[in-house]
């Protein structure tokens, strides 16, 4: 009889040394997440003091109704498109030249990355100076050359503009480097023998090098897209989203309706349709990459 | 023998009296330690100068925070939902007193001030009644008397040349403006190019007629100036239908798009520090600002236009042969006592000390960005002392009176946040062409009603009426 109730330690054992880890998980990663989910299904305004008071899908209605949720969207989405677009372009540019320099590569490759070990904060307010109308470098070159001077982050049409040329430049570097290490993990004697079939560099390039650089390429723009899509930090620094909503980001939106306004239920149901798009936006990404491996 | 037995027994008495002595000091009071929170930079300097003061007289170990002028609401806030007790004392905007003491996160102060007179009666009616009291109790004590404020280039006001050509052109004598229509032709006539003549001087660089606060978050109380000035009204306190959409309102805008030609082309980036340089830097004729810009605009470190600079009146406009000017109250400092202090009284000591004692001494400086909000404030010219002469005091001080006697009061009902957020961003959509004057207020009339009805239609309503009946006893609203 006792033999029946006696504890199978050895089996146990894992799951006792696990248990911490767990109970950790839950607590900071799962709890929020659940109790953000319950949140978002409450209208909750913390500036009247009033309690959560369960209205369903009504942020969500609400939400899909607001002009500004809309138009936070399209701004990222131009985000997205525009700045981590040009970023996958220039850096794979760069990361080219950068593999058929065989002396300073190193140094070139170091300076190159020193926008992105910067900290957003110094980024964002050296941007702001080189954009600034009147002592700004930028201004100054166009002057000098008998244009007029752009007020980048006061005029709708360039504010968000202004933005994405910053993130450009804080983040072509990441795609640079990664791509870079996907070129070098390219065995020679691939490209080499292309080159001995009478294949040009074009070709060696679109039909040798593309093809294996593809997941390493998809990879660096999967984690860009995700990194832009959260872009704040240049928001607040640049433009606070403004002229009007020229520059808001779904982010920024989600940080004024969640932190300024105290609107958490709304806030709540905002952080969770982006991570539904994020979710959309990984796996079609990653649909490539699965295609690839079935191949 | 008897010398060695008398030298120890006087050792004894000494050991045993410092002991003694040593005993005594830790059994005195302990120091308390507090904590004050504020948006950074030069509005917490008197908390770094008096800190010696503070545990001397009162005891209390203080430490400092300060935070982006910007995120000042949303720290505090955070700190009070969650009842963490981080903050003793908070250094908030006055529009924020519905939200922080509706809810209950601040501690009332009419019992500390029964014991310690903080002298309330020196303080104008504006900031006393409105900024520092809700529903019938105090829950704060001023720290810095925001007020906008016409200031001007008086060396080009008074320059012949300039006089002559202005009365050439628009047929009456260059003056301050003392409307709105008046304030046009005056930034119209003084916008020009680089390589044009200013008072008799080739300019180096584009010279603005004015300038405004064109970033989202303040630009509204830029606005507002007209808005009040037109007779608009900020909710209908039967119904509490929004009135921002109103004639006023659409002028007033329409007034603003007007003028944003003699600007410098960047003025929708314009924050305080922005606005406060282009005048400072002698690129601007005139600019409407808070007090501080006086008293920094005096001082040779920070000023290249010392001893130019005239104060006076937000224009206005002419009705029924009466003119009619109303200076909008933005911002502003008071102090509250978080509830979640344990040491309120000591804390009320603190805050006591800086409203009413050092107040002259710290509203007086260019060193800070506070502002006279105390009627000695203004009867003590020889304080400030940034100023060449009394005489030039005097004018400044006359000046920023002078707007207080027609100050425009803030929205401090629950909401203000949103309710603001709304104006400025559809107010800078207008400026920047993307709507009309009409449609960018419409919006925001429908948005308003939104929220509104999100904070409860009734419960806002009776607090908007009550707001607007203490303004009206108050004789800033009609």
């Amino acid at each position: 009889m006792k033999e029946k109730h006696k504890v199978n330690w050895e089996k146990a054992m894992p799951f006792l040394f696990i248990l911490p880890c767990v109970g950790i998980l839950l607590a900071i990663s799962i709890f929020p997440l659940i109790y953000s989910l319950w949140l978002s299904f409450n209208s909750w305004e913390l500036a009247m003091g009033f309690p959560p008071e369960f209205i369903g899908v009504g942020n969500y209605i609400r939400l899909f109704l607001e002009p500004r949720f809309w138009n936070a969207m399209l701004n990222t989405g131009r985000v997205l498109l525009f700045g981590v677009g040009s970023q996958f372009l220039i850096g794979l540019a760069i990361a080219i030249l950068l593999d058929k320099l065989i002396r300073g590569r190193t140094l070139i490759t170091t300076l190159f990355l020193l926008p992105m070990v910067i900290a957003p904060v110094v980024v964002g307010c050296t941007w702001r100076q080189i954009y600034h109308y009147e002592y700004g470098p930028l201004n100054y070159i166009l002057r000098g050359v008998n244009l007029s001077a752009i007020p980048w982050l006061s005029n709708p049409n360039f504010s968000l503009s202004s933005v994405i040329i910053g993130d450009t430049w804080e983040w072509t570097p990441f795609m640079m480097v990664v791509i870079l290490a996907g070129l070098q993990s390219i065995p020679e004697e691939l490209r080499e023998a292309a080159a001995i079939d009478g294949a040009s560099n074009w070709k060696i390039f679109t039909h040798v090098l593309l093809p294996l650089l593809k997941p390493v390429i998809i990879v660096a723009i999967l984690i860009r897209v995700m990194d832009a899509f959260k872009l704040f930090d240049l928001v607040v620094l640049l433009t606070q989203g403004g002229p009007g909503e020229s520059s808001e980001t779904i982010t920024y939106y989600n940080y004024l309706v969640g932190f300024k306004h105290f609107s958490l239920g709304y806030a709540a149901a905002l952080s969770y349709i982006q991570l539904v798009v994020i979710i959309v936006i990984a796996n079609f990404f990653l649909r490539f990459l699965r295609e690839r491996e079935t191949r | 023998m008897r010398k060695k037995v008398i030298l120890v027994v006087s050792l004894a008495v000494f050991i045993v009296s410092l002991m003694g002595g040593t005993m005594l000091v830790q059994a005195a009071e302990k120091p308390v330690k507090l904590t004050v929170v504020g948006d950074a930079g030069h509005n917490q300097k008197p908390w770094e100068w008096y800190k010696k003061d503070f545990l001397k007289l009162y005891n209390v170990d203080l430490k400092i925070v300060g935070v982006p002028f910007a995120e000042v609401y949303e720290k505090e806030k955070i700190e009070f939902v969650t009842h963490t007790g981080a903050y003793d004392i908070v250094t908030f905007y006055p529009k924020y007193l519905g939200d922080f003491a509706g809810n209950g996160y601040l501690y009332p102060l009419d019992e500390f001030i029964a014991k310690l007179d903080p002298h309330l009666e020196d303080v104008t009616p504006g900031y006393r009644d409105f900024y520092c009291k809700y529903k019938g109790k105090i829950y704060a004590l001023p720290y810095d008397g925001d007020i906008l404020n016409l200031y001007y280039r008086k060396d080009l006001f008074e320059n012949p040349e300039e006089k002559a050509n202005f009365k050439a052109k628009y047929g009456y004598e260059l003056r301050p403006p003392r409307t709105w229509k008046e304030y046009k032709d005056v930034a119209e006539f003084f916008t020009r190019k680089k390589g044009e003549t200013l008072a008799g001087k080739v300019l180096q660089r584009d010279f603005y007629g004015t300038a405004f606060y064109g970033q989202r978050d303040w630009c509204w109380a830029w606005w507002g100036n007209r808005f009040a000035s037109y007779g608009g009204v900020y909710f209908d306190e039967d119904t509490m239908e929004p009135m921002i959409n109103s004639p006023a309102g659409v002028k007033a805008l329409e007034d603003m798009i007007e003028i944003k030609k003699y600007c410098p082309p960047n003025v929708l980036a314009f924050g305080y520090e922005e606005l406060k340089d282009a005048f400072l830097n002698g690129d601007t004729a005139m600019v409407i600002q808070w007090p501080c810009v006086g008293k920094k605009g005096a001082d040779p470190a920070q000023s290249k236009i010392v001893g130019k600079i005239g104060v006076t009146t937000v224009p206005g406009v002419i009705k029924d042969g009466k003119l009619y000017r109303r200076a909008m109250m933005p911002c502003g400092r008071v102090l509250g006592i978080a509830k979640e202090s344990e040491y309120p009284w000591k804390a009320y000591q603190v805050i006591w000390h800086v409203s009413y004692k050092t107040s002259m001494d710290d509203v007086s400086t260019a060193k800070t960005g506070l502002d006279p909000y105390r009627y000695s404030h203004f009867q003590h010219p020889e304080e400030y002392e940034m100023f060449s002469t009394i005489e030039a005091a005097k004018i400044y001080l006359e000046g920023v009176k002078s707007n207080m006697e027609v100050g425009y009061p803030e929205l401090v009902i629950p909401g203000a946040e949103q309710y603001e957020d709304v104006l400025g961003r559809k107010i800078t959509e207008a400026l920047s062409g993307g709507k009309s004057a009409k449609q960018a207020l419409d919006e925001v009339a429908k948005e308003w009603d939104k929220i509104t009805n999100r904070f409860g239609r009734e419960k806002q309503k009776q607090l908007y009426r009550n707001l607007v009946a203490g303004w009206r006893k108050a004789g800033l609203w009609k």
